[in-house]
């Protein structure tokens, strides 16, 4: 394996902060093995992607804006990406730890007999073999897993874990033929966007998080909202805020929900729960709001301040503020 | 309609995890074995089609698991399964993801159905890539989050959650279908259900009876585990009793600033 190729999961084009990621750290990766990193940007929209990625020190961009991306689960997709593959050669694929990616990734495992790591937040190249670090059991164990050099290798990458730099030279791009089919299982009946104009939780540079000590929907929109934005962060919650109904299910965080790993972390009315933490621990600074000091997230945040959040978090925003303001 | 669901047996995931400096390994003691919180919502999303469904339909369990803890099986039978195949081999210690699932695809070949339910995520490796990776496999529609679903004849409607919203996709039968944890919450076993799980079949398969063609084990792995540690501990850190909402706001305030995050 000596080259590289990102999945560059878009929707019409637009694209999340974990492309670029990849982009960048694909072609680290690559020239510590002596090979090229290359991206593949599929379906409607991908050609504009496509322009964006050439500014990374990629080799090309591989792109189609075949419809059938957009008509069919998933299958055109992992036909694609198999095809990009062989193309290039025993490789390693990046694909972004998301709900889709997961699924790219298993799939393309076995259309590639290749060797899986998942949820892989730091990559190292030793000997020639790609060494791939990811937390496992909620993050109770950090393991050091390598992949054999001569075959292909699957790497889902969690959002957050590398910086995107652009650097390119620009790189070529190539449309890629439609790969034969005997037809795609699952067709895309209706696709509905929600929430999408908000910054993605998980990659997110600050994540205030609510919980139930919040009471209701309201403080989210009126509380949360307002020092998220002021941090230039996105609002989370606790699953007890999620199954309530105060927030959709995508902002849950936790076990069963998403993590996040933003260099800051405000829980708010969070009491700590086991599951909750496997998703936050490894924020970079955590700072928990509560009325009882007593409550399990005492024992892994930074700072703990015992009071009542809906009179400090008026007061933490209005200072933010203000002191954004003498920056500016 | 036969449905099969894929559980796994993993170490609780409200238990604390610690690892002995020593031995490097997980401290099992005080660690129980339950099921994976994932397949539990599978489950769940199986026998609520059984009921909707009802006249024949079957629920039948299949795990890959050490025979010492396959008795773990019992509470997704109380639960309302109504059998569930093992299948376990000493040569499948230290099957990585690929192993893994090459041989869970190839017990799964042994068994007849119409919906093979799988859940997202396990707690304890949390790849996610079992589900795609059996559907490849088993040449199967890859239908993974669910929410709803809805059968009707050989065909299948199920509106899916996907990262930026929700979908709603059509297939045919038979599928792999994945839940989401918004189908529905998983049921209590009554003691009804406990009662009359105990029996039921748990019918064992081990690797002589599968038709494999590559090694599985550690052998049939693609990827060497180096190591394993804890993360860096993350030491207990400041309480402060705030006096009011300003004071509060204060404190949070000068902690930021100090540590350059404002
Ligand atoms: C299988 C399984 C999976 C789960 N997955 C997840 C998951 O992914 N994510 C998750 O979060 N949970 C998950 N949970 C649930 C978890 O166990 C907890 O129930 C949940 O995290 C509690 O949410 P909470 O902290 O908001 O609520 P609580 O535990 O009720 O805490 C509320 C806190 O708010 C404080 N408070 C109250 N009023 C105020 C106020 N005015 N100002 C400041 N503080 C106040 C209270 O002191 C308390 O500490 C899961 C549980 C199970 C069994
Ligand atoms: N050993 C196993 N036995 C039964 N099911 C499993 C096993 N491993 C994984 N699965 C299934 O695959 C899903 C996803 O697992 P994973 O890809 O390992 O995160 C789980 O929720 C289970 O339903």
């Amino acid at each position: 394996m000596n080259n590289v190729i990102v999945y560059a999961e878009h929707r019409g084009g637009s694209t999340r902060k974990v492309t670029f990621e990849l982009a960048t750290e694909a072609a680290k990766i690559a020239s510590a093995l002596g090979g090229k990193a290359y991206a593949a940007a599929l379906g409607p929209g991908s050609s504009a992607l496509a322009e964006q990625l050439a500014r990374y020190p990629l080799e090309a961009v591989f792109t189609s804006d075949d419809a059938d991306v957009e008509r069919f689960l998933l299958d055109p997709i992992v036909d694609y990406l198999a095809e990009a593959a062989k193309k290039v050669g025993p490789s390693l694929v990046l694909v972004p730890n998301t709900l889709s990616g997961r699924d790219v990734a298993g799939r393309l495992m076995v259309r590639l007999t290749a060797g899986i790591v998942a949820d892989v937040v730091e990559l190292s190249v030793d000997n020639g073999s790609v060494v791939c670090v990811s937390p496992k059991l909620g993050g109770a164990l950090v393991t050091h897993c390598a992949l054999r050099p001569g075959e292909y290798g699957v790497v889902t990458v969690r959002p957050n874990a590398f910086a995107a730099a652009p650097s390119g030279a620009g790189a070529r791009i190539e449309s890629l033929a439609k790969p034969a089919s005997n037809g795609y299982a699952a067709a895309i009946e209706n696709d509905v966007e929600e929430g999408a104009s908000e910054l993605a939780l998980e990659e997110a540079p600050v994540v205030v998080a609510g919980g139930r000590g919040l009471g209701g929907p309201e403080p989210f929109e009126t509380l949360l909202k307002p020092l998220a934005q002021a941090l230039g962060g996105a609002v989370g919650a606790s699953r007890a805020a999620a199954d309530a109904g105060w927030v959709p299910y995508n902002l849950q965080i936790g076990q069963t929900g998403k993590t996040v790993t933003p260099a800051l972390y405000i829980a708010v009315g969070i009491s700590g729960a086991i599951q909750h933490k496997v998703g936050m621990r490894a924020s970079g600074t955590i700072v928990a709001i509560n009325k009882d000091g007593n409550a399990p997230i005492a024992e892994f945040s930074d700072l703990l301040v015992v009071g009542d959040a809906f009179r400090i978090v008026p007061e933490l925003t209005k200072l933010i503020e203000t002191a954004k303001g003498q920056h500016t | 309609m036969k449905i099969v669901v894929t559980v796994k047996l993993v170490p609780n995931p409200n238990a604390e995890k610690r690892i002995d400096p020593q031995t490097k390994r997980l401290v099992r003691a005080g660690v129980d074995t339950v099921l994976n919180p994932y397949d539990e919502y599978a489950l769940e999303a199986a026998l609520q089609l059984k009921e909707r469904t009802g006249g024949d339909t079957t629920v039948t369990i299949f795990s890959m698991a050490p025979d010492a803890l396959k008795e773990g099986l019992r509470r997704a039978l109380a639960m309302g399964a109504d059998d569930a195949v093992v299948l376990s081999d000493e040569g499948l210690e230290g099957s990585d993801v690929w192993a893994t699932a090459y041989a869970m695809a190839a017990a799964l070949r042994t068994l007849t159905f119409d919906l093979l339910l799988v859940g997202g995520l396990t707690d304890d490796s949390s790849t996610g890539a079992v589900p795609g990776a059996l559907a490849e496999h088993l040449g199967l529609p890859c239908i993974t989050n669910a929410r709803k679903v809805d059968i009707q004849g050989d065909r299948i409607e199920v509106e899916r959650e996907t990262d930026s919203g929700y979908q709603t996709v059509r297939g045919p039968l038979p599928t792999l279908l994945t839940t989401a944890l918004t189908f529905g919450e998983p049921r209590y076993a009554s003691l009804k259900g406990i009662m009359g799980a105990k029996k039921k079949t748990i019918a064992a398969l081990s690797l002589p009876q599968l038709s494999l063609e590559c090694p599985v084990g550690t052998a049939g792995s693609k990827t060497d585990l180096r190591s394993f540690a804890p993360p860096p501990v993350r030491g207990k850190g400041t309480t402060v009793e705030a006096a009011d909402g300003a004071a509060g706001a204060q404190a949070i305030f000068d902690f930021l600033a100090s540590r350059k995050l404002v």
